[in-house]
């Protein structure tokens, strides 16, 4: 009896169990019908859900350095490869947060929905309504002094993108329409829309191709760096994320869209107006992706072409939050480790000849066994006392 | 614009519609037995690329086009398969289960390309004898609805073959009865001993086939090769369809058409010059499609268990 202890748990068997041949050895207990029951956990506590990401992240580097193996790479090779080209020096790092930028704030914007229970997909539209919004301040407004002209930019592109979004919202609201199908369906409009004003109204004169004229150089946004693309808009970001972490958890309107996010029929019979909470939360997501149109635009391209929205942050802001758990710190550290992903698989391509895609399949992989572990942690395996 | 309507473009109008109709009515009544299980699957996009590619891969590397289909119909299976796991077993939410497998899919199509064809950086872009259209004697002879009807690929008949199969299947077979009946209420179907999740699987692992069938047009017989952006958003229209055809098969193949003829149209449009803006026949199908959702509401067939897990003995 005595030599089994130390394998047993804890709650595991007792010198007065009836059950003589339950408590050989674990093993066989979990293997013994009714012995060990898998239950749900009355509270999951945020500790739970870190270490269930944690572990998916471990399995997900496992399985992505099995594939780099069948490829006939060393793994360590290939890992190396892209933290050097990801984070190894200033350089690389610097141009980890430019990417990062977009990242956060369309996270940022499928974080805060998928809090209230509102699926918008539509982050990739309401980033290039964003860019749009941008695009008609500068060209409606030239005379505008440069201060108020970057408010009002930025401006545009929030109440842009915020438009777009509410478009799904109050079909929804209104309909009932499943907001899932509307901004997917919305995105792609947007898609043609952006192409008809590149084509058309809004097309270069110099050039044949669809694109708009480069802006005028006092629009830029300013960079920190001489040697580095890092723009005012990665601060503008982490702030955003700090507004987005302070409404949340601070503000009635955060109160309610959590209370809708868990269940909509109780939070309406505790007077909360669903209907209203979702059009306010769907504007506030809208404008995040806005202002990321807005960032790309200003600080990086000064030109809307037809490859503006070719890099789908939408799309990847989404994964950004399903992976952050829809914390908005989490959403910073995920957005930049993902941007490190795309930038450092550039070099690692060069390097070891490992295809950049590798990063797709890696973002597919995490999400996958990130969502199954935050299932998973809500459950533990428990013994099942056997009273005599 | 007179240049526009003349016979010739005209028919050749009707006879791209269907061609392009074909990925998306396949993928769409695969789409359709599977939310009649009550299981969304958004990963249509990834499950189209990632079958257009293993379609490529088998077809490319034995030479036979007929053993690319089965191989586009195991890699479009396997990706119905997680997703299966995911919705029916483990029961995470089905939105984002799709969104995943959608990454998981695309990303692996353009990995698994690159790490078979790129030499040095640069990718060879092999191509594969394609299918050729499957003309059908006599009656491909009638002047127009020969061309438009019976000169097109075996896949575009089966697509149109798989719309009364479907109809029949899921309104007339006990199975597929049951199928629509745990869509609606499966703790009723649970309670008559009706096996929830094995037939859950069934449908989506069906539709995932079917959507890498769909993916396979586009690579075996619309085109002859594989590249990133093959599927250009059919997945998502293909889901559009089935909401579009309010979950009915015989709307569905409507729907597809209705689609098809609009991108045929935006297509010669583009290629005529004449000065209209096409972008407008691009948007005009999603707009539809928003349109028709809000029509329907009332009226609406959408499974009513549609993306909610069913949890024995839980409320």
């Amino acid at each position: 009896m005595s030599e089994q202890v130390a394998d047993a748990p804890q709650d595991g068997p007792r010198p007065d169990d009836h059950e003589a041949g339950a408590g050989r050895d674990p093993l066989s207990m979990l293997l013994q019908p009714g012995a060990w029951r898998l239950e749900r956990r009355l509270h999951t506590r945020p500790v739970h859900e870190l270490y269930a990401t944690l572990i998916a992240l471990a399995i997900t580097a496992v399985i992505i350095g099995l594939l780099v193996i069948i490829v006939g790479v060393s793994p360590l090779d290939a890992f190396a490869s892209l933290y050097e080209g990801a984070f190894g020096n200033r350089e690389s790092a610097l141009e980890t947060l430019v990417q990062a930028t977009p990242l956060i704030l369309t996270g940022l914007c499928a974080a805060i929905a998928f809090r209230a229970g509102v699926w918008n997909i539509g982050g990739q539209g309401q980033f290039i309504a964003g860019a749009i919004g941008t695009w008609w301040v500068y060209d409606t407004f030239p005379g505008l002094p440069a201060p108020v002209l970057f408010v009002a930019m930025f401006c545009g592109a929030a109440v842009f993108g915020a438009v777009w979004a509410t478009v799904a919202s109050v079909l929804l609201v209104r309909y009932g329409t499943n907001e899932i199908l509307t901004t997917v369906m919305l995105n792609f409009v947007i898609d043609s829309g952006l192409s008809w004003l590149l084509s058309g109204p809004w097309q270069a004169n110099d050039t044949p191709y669809s694109q708009t004229e480069r802006m005028v150089e006092s629009t830029f946004l300013p960079r920190f760096f001489d040697d580095s693309r890092l723009h005012l808009g990665f601060a503008l970001a982490l702030v955003m994320a700090a507004a987005v972490h302070f409404l949340v958890r601070r503000t009635n309107l955060g109160f309610e869209l959590r209370a809708i996010g868990v269940n909509k029929q109780a939070a309406s019979y505790k007077g909360i107006s669903v209907g209203a909470t979702i059009i306010a939360v769907m504007a506030i997501s809208g404008a995040l992706a806005g202002l990321a149109g807005a960032g790309e635009l200003l600080g990086l391209h000064h030109r809307i072409n037809f490859e503006f929205g070719g890099q789908a942050v939408g799309f990847t802001g989404i994964i950004v939050a399903l992976v952050a758990r829809l914390h908005p710190a989490g959403v910073i550290v995920v957005a930049i480790a993902f941007a490190g992903l795309l930038n450092g698989a550039t070099q690692m391509q060069v390097g070891t000849g490992i295809p950049a895609a590798l990063v797709d399949v890696i973002e597919g992989v995490a999400l996958v066994f990130v969502l199954l572990a935050a299932v998973a942690c809500r459950y533990r395996l428990r013994k099942i006392a056997h009273h005599g | 614009m007179e240049d526009f309507f003349t016979y010739s473009v005209i028919l050749g109008i009707f006879v791209a519609t269907f061609k392009i109709a074909t990925p998306l009515l396949i993928a769409a009544t695969g789409e359709l037995v599977a939310e009649s299980s009550g299981i969304l699957n958004l990963s249509l996009e990834g499950t189209m690329t990632l079958g257009a590619f293993t379609g490529f891969l088998v077809a490319n590397e034995t030479g036979n086009l007929w053993l690319g289909l089965v191989g586009a119909a195991l890699g479009g299976g396997a990706m119905g398969l997680l997703m299966a796991v995911m919705t029916a077993t483990v029961k995470v939410n089905q939105v984002v289960a799709g969104l995943a497998l959608n990454i998981l899919g695309l990303g692996g199509a353009f990995f698994w390309y690159r790490s078979v064809y790129e030499e040095g950086g640069a990718v060879a872009f092999p191509t594969v004898d394609r299918f050729q259209t499957a003309t059908i004697p006599l009656l491909s002879d009638i002047p127009a609805v020969g061309e438009v009807f019976f000169d097109q690929h075996w896949l575009t008949y089966f697509g149109i073959l798989m719309v009364p199969a479907t109809l029949i299947f899921l309104n007339r077979t006990k199975y597929g009865l049951e199928l629509r009946s745990i869509g609606h209420n499966p703790e009723a179907c649970d309670m008559r001993g009706v096996g929830i999740i094995s037939r859950q699987y069934t449908a989506v692992i069906y539709g995932g086939v079917m959507a890498g069938l769909g993916g396979a047009y586009l690579s075996l017989a619309g085109g002859n090769q594989f590249f990133d952006d093959i599927v250009a958003g059919r997945g998502w229209i293909a889901l559009a369809i089935v909401i579009f055809g309010n979950w009915r098969a015989s709307w569905i193949l409507a729907g597809s058409l209705l689609f098809g003829f609009l991108e045929a149209t935006q297509l010669s449009l583009q290629a005529s010059g004449v000065d209209l803006p096409y972008q407008l026949l691009l948007a005009l199908p999603f707009i539809l499609t928003i349109v028709a959702l809000v029509l329907n509401r009332s009226r609406s067939q959408v499974p009513l268990s549609l993306t909610i897990p069913y949890h024995r003995g839980e409320r």
